[in-house]
């Protein structure tokens, strides 16, 4: 089949992890990323399958890198970096109460925790006051018996949102912990939920998990506390479970905010080393989100991102009423309407939109939607959806506030797929020894040799 | 503006009344009750509207 030369770019070498040229090749509507370490040999990885024409979706100017680029070994954020900091993840602990078969932090549960006082230092160095958003990250940070007071110390440094990625194992078995959380300031949970089937959970994390994912959802809806689910997708063991995680996600609308994908990545604690078929890229991961959702959830509705590569991330944002899930965005609309182009760094935008998205409102106690506490798994127990006229301004834009739900990825890079081009734009950034980290570029790991 | 202001139309010399109004951007259309002079149908858009509800549907609908 012809080759066709998309891009030049670099990467590494996954065995030595050595930067090396790279290239994005087309073969068919296919797109590989190919390269060669003189001392490893050749390694090509797929990016693109070509469910929908790749074109369209790199909607930027993609310039040549410059010659100069230190990736990822001078990584600490420099000039030729192109993105600000969306969001800071602060890793708290090196523990973990679970062994999942995959894990990109591949906690040893040897390390020292930092004390309270270090994290606290690395809060203040972070945190610009009323516009930060904390990832609160680890291993597991509920394992922490101070994480309340690591979330009110954020908040008092001026946080505007505090966000704690968890398994949520302790959530759900520890409602007083979950209380403590809301009232220390907590902005939202970044559930780890792979699936609605406890033997997706036994494949992944080695346990059958799925009614303690539920408490936790219960505990932090009754403390308004929004909650994203957050699936690492593998193809033998989720793939399949995508629109049932979305519906399972919908059910629970206000208090669940959206979904996040994140197709598995092959760095930190991985069980082999990847094929291609082990990968699943961004357009066959949109194409099955459409496909299971028989069409409730569109591709046209789900939009590459403006912060990071859109190789790296997309996002789609909806409103539920009636029971129907309506898009805001739709990709056609946006190309014939074109709104002003926003002043606005586009990290400080995505955070603001994370924000706005995840972050439950204060209920008043005469809202009509004022949250609900989950009963049960059962759907019969689930909220009820608002009904309204969604024409009606009013109305609009008091459910956009409600219940809103987002559908969002985010494809993390590992040493055989890593470029250098995604890599200088992302924003999520990990803050360790007074450095600000690209997230991949931090948790790059070499394979076996 | 005060709640309790009139609104004259400034051509017809006509009391503005409140009436359904009908906006779209993006796609997207909505309607909410707006002063508008019942002759000739000119509709007020306060600025205060506009900074308000009109861009926070604005915010809602664009793009990240």
């Amino acid at each position: 089949m012809v080759e066709k030369l998309l891009y030049r770019t670099r990467s590494v070498c996954p065995t030595c992890l050595k930067p090396i040229d790279a290239e994005r090749i087309s073969r068919g509507k296919k797109i590989f990323l190919r390269k060669t370490c003189h001392k490893h040999g050749t390694f090509e990885t797929i990016i693109w399958r070509g469910n929908y024409d790749i074109g369209p979706w790199i909607n930027i100017d993609e310039q040549e890198l410059p010659k100069d680029l230190q990736c990822p070994n001078g990584c600490g954020l420099c000039s030729n970096h192109l993105t600000n900091t969306c969001c800071v993840v602060l890793n708290i602990t090196d523990r973990c109460n679970l062994s999942c078969k995959f894990c990109f932090a591949d906690p040893d549960n040897r390390s020292n925790d930092p004390s309270f006082d270090e994290i606290k230092k690395s809060l203040y160095n972070v945190i610009s006051k009323g516009k930060s958003l904390v990832q609160l990250s680890g291993g597991e940070p509920t394992v922490r018996e101070d994480l309340v007071e690591i979330v009110r110390a954020a908040k008092e440094a001026g946080a505007k949102y505090v966000q704690l990625n968890t398994n949520g194992v302790l959530l759900g078995e520890n409602k007083q912990l979950v209380k403590e959380l809301a009232e220390a300031g907590l902005s939202f949970v970044f559930l780890q939920f792979d699936g609605t089937e406890d033997a997706i959970y036994e494949q992944l994390r080695n346990k059958p998990l799925l009614s303690i994912k539920q408490k936790a959802i219960e505990n932090c809806a009754e403390y308004n506390i929004g909650v994203t689910l957050v699936a690492t997708l593998v193809r033998d063991i989720n793939l399949n479970n995508i629109g049932k995680i979305i519906s399972y996600g919908l059910e629970r609308v206000p208090c669940v905010r959206g979904v996040h994908f994140q197709p598995v990545s092959f760095f930190g604690r991985i069980p082999k080393m990847p094929s291609d078929n082990d990968r699943i890229t961004i357009d066959e991961l949109i194409y099955e989100i459409e496909s299971q959702t028989k069409g409730i959830i569109k591709s046209d509705n789900l939009l590459p991102s403006s912060c990071y590569h859109p190789l790296c991330s997309f996002h789609g944002d909806f409103l539920i009423n009636n029971d129907s899930v309506v898009p805001l965005q739709n990709i056609r609309n946006l190309e014939n309407e074109t709104p002003p182009t926003p002043a606005a760094d586009p990290a400080d935008r995505n955070r603001e939109f994370i924000g706005r998205r995840w972050e439950r409102p204060t209920p008043l106690k005469s809202d009509p939607f004022k949250p609900t506490a989950l009963k049960s798994a059962s759907s019969k127990n689930t909220p009820k959806p608002c009904c309204g006229n969604i024409h009606d301004m009013d109305y609009f834009l008091k459910i956009a506030k409600s219940h809103s739900f987002t559908i969002t990825s985010m494809l993390f890079q590992d040493a055989g797929n890593i470029d250098f081009s995604r890599l200088r734009r992302c924003s999520l950034h990990v803050y360790d020894n007074e450095k600000f980290i690209p997230f991949c570029a931090y948790y790059l790991s070499e394979w076996e040799k | 503006m005060a709640d309790t202001e009139k609104l004259i139309c400034n051509k017809c010399n006509k009391e503005l009344e409140p009436i359904k109004t009908n906006f779209s951007y993006l796609g997207h259309s909505f309607f909410t009750d707006l002063p508008k002079c019942p002759k000739c149908g000119m509709v007020y858009i306060s600025e205060e509207f506009v900074k308000s509800r009109i861009s926070e549907v604005e915010m809602q609908l664009e793009d990240k």
